[in-house]
C-alpha cells in the first residue's frame, strides 16, 4: 500500500519532469521558428517583387523613381550608400572605441572606471531618435561649417553611426583584452618594453579575434540603423558618380522608412525587397561572426 | 595621484565641451551669393510635395510618361519640421512648407511678386496652393456624415480660419450636436493632422461619446486606407488622381498655401516662379544665378 | 660611446612614442565620456524646462501634447512583451545549459537562431511585424502587433543573459541538491534559477531599455496614433514615447518642437534609471561571486 503510493508519486514526478523538459525544448525552438518565420515572410513578399522588377534591374540599377511613369526600382545607389556610411562609421568609431577599450582595460584608475564604464553602457542605451536629433542639431551644422556642403551628408551620418557603435566596440574589445593572460604582458614588460608598447604589440594582437568580433557587430549595428540616419543623411538618391563625402545619401534602411508610409502595390513590395537585401547583408555578417567564433574556440 | 587624475579627467571633459560650444558660436557671417543652393524637398509621400512639384512644373508629364525632375542631391525629409530646421540652419537653403507652419524661424519669400498670405491665397493672387481634402468611400455611416457636417459648418470652418488656413466655402449652416457615439478612424496627410486634431477636439466637446483614432502617415497612405476601407476618413493634402477620385467621395476641408522658405540671412525676399522651378530641377545651382 | 648615445636616443624616442600613445588613449577615454555628456546636456537642458504636469499626466490635445497615454502605452508594451518573452527566454536558456547534451545538433541550430535574431535590425522586425502580425494574422495596426514584434526582438537579449547567469552557477550547488535527492527539475527551479536571478534581471533591464528606445520596429506595427486618455485596449493603435518624440519633431510648430525635447528628456531619464539599475545589479553579482 505504502509502496504503491511512493511509486505513484514517483510516477507523477517523472511525468512532470518529462512534460517540463518538453516545455523547455519547445521554448528553445521559439527563436528558431521566429527566424524561419521572418525569413519566410520577408522572402514571400519580397522575392516576387524582385522577380517582377528583375533581379539585375533591382540590385544593379541606380535609378529609383517609384512615382515616375514608367516607374524604376533600382537600389544600387542605396546599397552603395549603406556601404559608404558603414565604412565611415568604422573608420571613425573603431579607432576611438579600441583606444577607449585599452584605456578601460589597462590605464583607467579604479575609481574613474566606476564613472567611465557606466557612461559607455549609457551610450549604448540612448534611443536612436535622440542620436538623430543630436545629429541634426549639432553634427550637421558642425559639418556644414567645418567642411562645407550643406551638412546633410555621408560624413554626418558616419559621425553619428561612429558614435553609436562605440559602446559595442568598447565593451567587447575590453573584455577580450582583459581575457589575455597576464603572463603575456609580464613577459613583454620583463623584456624591457614600456607599458604602451606591451599593450599595442602584445596584448591587443592577442585579443585580435575579440576585437574583430566587436567590429563585425559594429558593422551590423551601423548597417541596420534607421531612425538616426534618416535625420542626418539627407535621403537623396544619388547616382553613383555623384556620391561624395559631403553630399547627401540614401541608405537601404532610410529608403524603407521614408517611403513605406505611402507605398502600395509593387512599390511597397520593392521596399520589402529592400528589406530582403538588408537581411541578406545581416546574414552574411552573422555567418562571418559564427565562423570567427568557431575558429577562435578551436584555437 | 588617483584623485588628481579624476580631477584632470573632469576638467578635460569640460574643456572639450567648451570647445564644442565655441565652434557653434562662430556662425554668423554674411550671405555670399556665389555659394551653391541647398535644395530641400519633402518625401514622395507628401501631399505638399505632390502639389508643389505639380504646380511648379517639376513633374514633367509627356503622354503616358511622368517624371519627377527633382535635382539630384536634393535633401528629402518626411516632416515639415525637418525642412524648417534644415533651412533655418543653412544660409543657402530653400524649402517649401504649408503656409500654416510658417514662423519667424525662416523667411517665406514672395512668388512672382505676390506675398504668401492668407488674403492672397484667398483672392487667388498667390497661385501656389492646394486643397486639404477629407475622402470617404461609398455611403458614409451616420457618424462620419455627422462629423463631415460639423467640419463644413460655421463652427468647423471658423477653426480652419483660426489655424490660418483658408475656409473652403462660406459656411452658413450652424452645427448642432446630435449626440452621436462611436469611433471614427482617420488616416493620412501629416499637413492636415494639426487642423484635424483641433476639429476633433471641438467635435468631441459637442459629442463626448465619440472617439477618434488617427494615423498621421502621409496623403497617399490616407487615400489608400480610405479606398480599402480600413479607415473611415482619409486626409489628403493634394488633389486626387483620376483613378482615386472615381472610388471616393471628396470633401474640401480647406485651402492651404504652400510657402517657399529660405534662411533668414538670405538677401532675396522674392523669387520668380520660373526661377524656383529651375532651382528645383537643377538648372540653377547658385544664388548668384537667380535674377 | 657613440653606440651608447644612440641607444639613449632610441630609448628617448621610444619613451616619447609611448607617452604620445598614452595621451591618445586618455584622449579617447575622455572623448567618449565627453560625447555622452554633450548629448545628455543637449537634450536635458532644452527638454527639462518644458516638462510640466499637464504634459506628464494631462489629457492629450493640441495644446498640452501630453505624453501620458504614450507613457502608459510604453509601459503596457514593456510589461506584456516581457511577460511573454521572459518565460520563453529563460526556459530556452535552461534547455541550452541544463538539459541539452553537449554537441547536440539542436543546440547548434538554436544558438545560430538566437545569434541571428540578435543581429536583425529593428527596421526588419518592423517590416516582418507589418507583414505578419498586422497583415496575415489580422491584428491590424495595434498595440498587440507591437507587443508581438517586440517580444521576438527582446528574446535574444533575455536568452543570452539568462544563459550566462545560469552557466555561472557553480556545479557544486547542483551536485549538492541532486545528492540530497532532489529531482533535476526541482534543482533547476529551487537552486539554479534563484542563484542566477540577478543575471536574468539584468537581461530584463536591458530588454526594457531596448523597448523604451525602440522606434523603427514599432512605427509600422503599433502605429502613430495618440489617444486623449490612456487605455489598456490592446487592439487600439498607440504610439510609444520614442515615436511620440519622432512625431512631435515632424510637425513644424515651435511648440511641438519644445515638447519633442521634453519627451527626449523623459526618455533620457528613463534610460538613465534603467542603466543605473543594471549597473547596481551587476556590481551586486560581482560582489557575490
Amino acid at each position: 500500500m505504502v509502496r504503491s503510493k511512493i511509486t505513484n508519486t514517483e510516477h507523477k514526478i517523472n511525468l512532470y519532469e518529462n512534460v517540463m523538459q518538453i516545455v523547455f525544448f519547445i521554448s528553445a525552438l521559439v527563436s528558431v521558428m521566429a527566424v524561419i518565420a521572418i525569413c519566410l515572410f520577408l522572402l514571400l513578399r519580397g522575392i516576387p517583387a524582385i522577380a517582377e522588377i528583375g533581379f539585375m534591374n533591382f540590385v544593379f540599377n541606380e535609378k529609383w523613381g517609384p512615382a515616375n511613369v514608367p516607374a524604376s526600382y533600382g537600389i544600387l545607389s542605396m546599397i552603395v550608400g549603406s556601404m559608404y556610411v558603414t565604412a565611415g562609421a568604422i573608420v571613425i568609431g573603431v579607432p576611438i572605441g579600441l583606444l577607449c577599450a585599452v584605456f578601460l582595460a589597462e590605464f583607467c584608475p579604479d575609481n574613474l572606471y566606476r564613472i567611465v564604464k557606466p557612461a559607455v553602457n549609457l551610450l549604448a542605451g540612448i534611443p536612436s531618435i535622440i542620436y538623430g536629433f543630436f545629429g541634426m542639431e549639432i553634427v550637421v551644422p558642425f559639418v556644414r561649417e567645418s567642411f562645407g556642403g550643406n551638412g546633410f551628408s555621408i560624413l554626418s551620418a558616419s559621425i553619428i553611426l561612429g558614435i553609436m557603435i562605440l559602446p559595442t566596440v568598447i565593451s567587447i574589445s575590453e573584455s577580450s583584452i582583459r581575457a589575455v593572460p597576464s603572463s603575456y604582458a609580464e613577459g613583454s614588460l620583463g623584456l624591457g618594453a614600456t607599458k604602451e608598447e606591451t599593450v599595442f604589440r602584445v596584448v591587443v594582437p592577442a585579443a585580435k579575434s575579440g576585437v574583430l568580433t566587436s567590429i563585425i557587430l559594429g558593422i551590423g549595428r551601423a548597417v541596420g540603423e534607421t531612425m538616426a540616419v534618416v535625420m542626418v543623411a539627407g535621403n537623396s538618391v544619388m547616382p553613383l558618380n555623384k556620391i561624395a563625402l559631403l553630399k547627401p545619401i540614401r541608405t537601404l534602411t532610410t529608403n524603407i522608412v521614408t517611403e513605406m508610409s505611402y507605398a502600395s502595390g509593387l512599390h511597397e513590395a520593392s521596399l520589402i525587397g529592400t528589406g530582403v537585401v538588408l537581411f541578406v547583408f545581416i546574414i552574411i555578417l552573422n555567418t562571418a561572426l559564427s565562423l570567427l567564433k568557431s575558429k577562435s574556440s578551436r584555437n | 595621484m588617483i584623485k588628481n587624475k579624476k580631477v584632470l579627467f573632469v576638467v578635460s571633459v569640460m574643456i572639450l565641451l567648451v570647445l564644442a560650444g565655441c565652434s557653434k558660436e562662430k556662425t554668423s557671417s554674411g550671405f555670399s551669393s556665389d555659394k551653391e543652393i541647398t535644395v530641400v524637398a519633402r518625401d514622395a509621400a507628401s501631399g505638399t510635395r505632390g502639389a508643389f512639384h505639380e504646380i511648379m512644373g517639376i513633374i514633367k508629364k509627356q503622354g503616358e510618361t511622368q517624371v519627377d525632375n527633382l535635382v539630384v542631391g536634393a535633401i528629402e525629409f518626411d516632416g515639415t519640421d525637418k525642412v524648417i530646421t534644415a533651412v533655418e540652419g543653412d544660409k543657402y537653403a530653400i524649402g517649401y512648407i504649408s503656409l500654416g507652419s510658417v514662423s519667424e524661424r525662416t523667411k517665406a519669400v514672395a512668388v512672382d511678386g505676390v506675398k504668401p498670405t492668407v488674403e492672397n491665397v484667398k483672392s487667388g493672387a498667390y497661385s501656389v496652393s492646394r486643397p486639404f481634402l477629407l475622402v470617404t468611400k461609398g455611403s458614409e455611416n451616420n457618424l462620419v456624415k455627422d462629423f463631415m457636417k460639423f467640419a463644413e459648418s460655421a463652427q468647423g470652418q471658423k477653426i480652419v480660419n483660426d489655424m490660418k488656413y483658408i475656409a473652403s466655402a462660406e459656411a452658413s449652416s450652424e452645427y448642432t450636436s446630435s449626440g452621436m457615439s462611436g469611433t471614427i478612424k482617420v488616416a493620412g496627410s501629416t499637413s492636415v493632422t494639426p487642423l484635424m486634431e483641433k476639429l476633433q477636439e471641438a467635435y468631441q466637446q459637442l459629442n463626448p461619446d465619440v472617439k477618434f483614432e488617427m494615423q498621421s502617415n502621409g496623403s497617399s497612405q490616407g487615400i489608400k486606407a480610405a479606398i480599402d476601407g480600413s479607415y473611415d476618413i482619409g486626409m489628403s493634402s493634394r488633389e486626387l488622381k483620376d483613378e482615386e477620385a472615381k472610388q471616393l467621395n471628396k470633401h474640401i476641408l480647406a485651402i492651404d498655401g504652400i510657402a517657399v522658405i529660405v534662411n533668414n540671412d538670405n538677401t532675396f525676399d522674392g523669387l520668380s516662379g520660373s526661377d524656383i522651378t529651375k532651382i528645383y530641377t537643377g538648372e540653377i545651382t547658385k544664388w548668384s544665378e537667380v535674377k | 660611446m657613440t653606440e651608447r648615445t644612440q641607444d639613449e636616443k632610441y630609448l628617448k624616442k621610444r619613451k616619447a612614442h609611448s607617452f604620445a600613445l598614452k595621451a591618445l588613449i586618455w584622449l579617447c577615454g575622455i572623448l567618449t565620456v565627453g560625447i555622452l555628456v554633450y548629448i545628455l546636456l543637449f537634450i536635458l537642458v532644452r527638454g527639462i524646462p518644458n516638462i510640466n504636469m499637464k504634459f506628464l499626466f494631462g489629457q492629450y490635445d493640441s495644446e498640452t501634447l501630453s505624453a501620458f497615454s504614450s507613457i502608459i502605452a510604453t509601459i503596457e508594451i514593456i510589461v506584456i512583451s516581457l511577460a511573454a518573452a521572459l518565460p520563453i527566454g529563460v526556459f530556452c536558456a535552461i534547455y541550452l545549459t541544463e538539459y541539452a547534451r553537449r554537441g547536440n545538433k539542436a543546440v547548434k541550430v538554436i544558438r545560430l537562431a538566437v545569434d541571428t535574431l540578435a543581429g536583425i535590425p529593428s527596421i526588419v522586425y518592423g517590416l516582418f511585424g507589418m507583414i505578419f502580425f498586422v497583415g496575415i494574422l489580422g491584428f491590424r495596426t495595434s498595440v498587440l502587433s507591437g507587443i508581438c514584434t517586440v517580444s521576438i526582438m527582446i528574446l535574444p537579449v533575455i536568452i543570452s543573459s539568462s544563459e550566462e547567469a545560469i552557466k555561472a552557477v557553480p556545479d557544486m550547488y547542483r551536485e549538492g541538491s541532486l545528492g540530497l535527492g532532489a529531482t533535476r527539475l526541482r534543482t533547476v527551479f529551487k537552486i539554479v534559477l534563484p542563484t542566477a536571478m540577478p543575471g536574468i534581471l539584468s537581461g530584463v533591464i536591458l530588454a526594457i531599455g531596448r523597448i523604451v528606445g525602440e522606434s523603427a520596429a514599432l512605427i509600422f506595427t503599433s502605429g502613430t496614433n495618440v489617444l486623449k486618455a490612456p487605455t489598456l485596449d490592446l487592439t487600439a493603435s498607440q504610439r510609444t514615447l520614442a515615436i511620440h518624440m519622432y512625431m512631435l519633431a515632424g510637425e513644424g510648430l515651435p511648440h511641438h518642437r519644445d515638447m519633442a525635447f521634453a519627451t527626449g528628456a523623459i526618455l533620457i531619464i528613463i534610460v538613465f534609471a534603467v542603466n543605473m539599475a543594471a549597473t547596481k545589479l551587476a556590481s551586486k553579482i560581482g560582489r557575490e561571486q
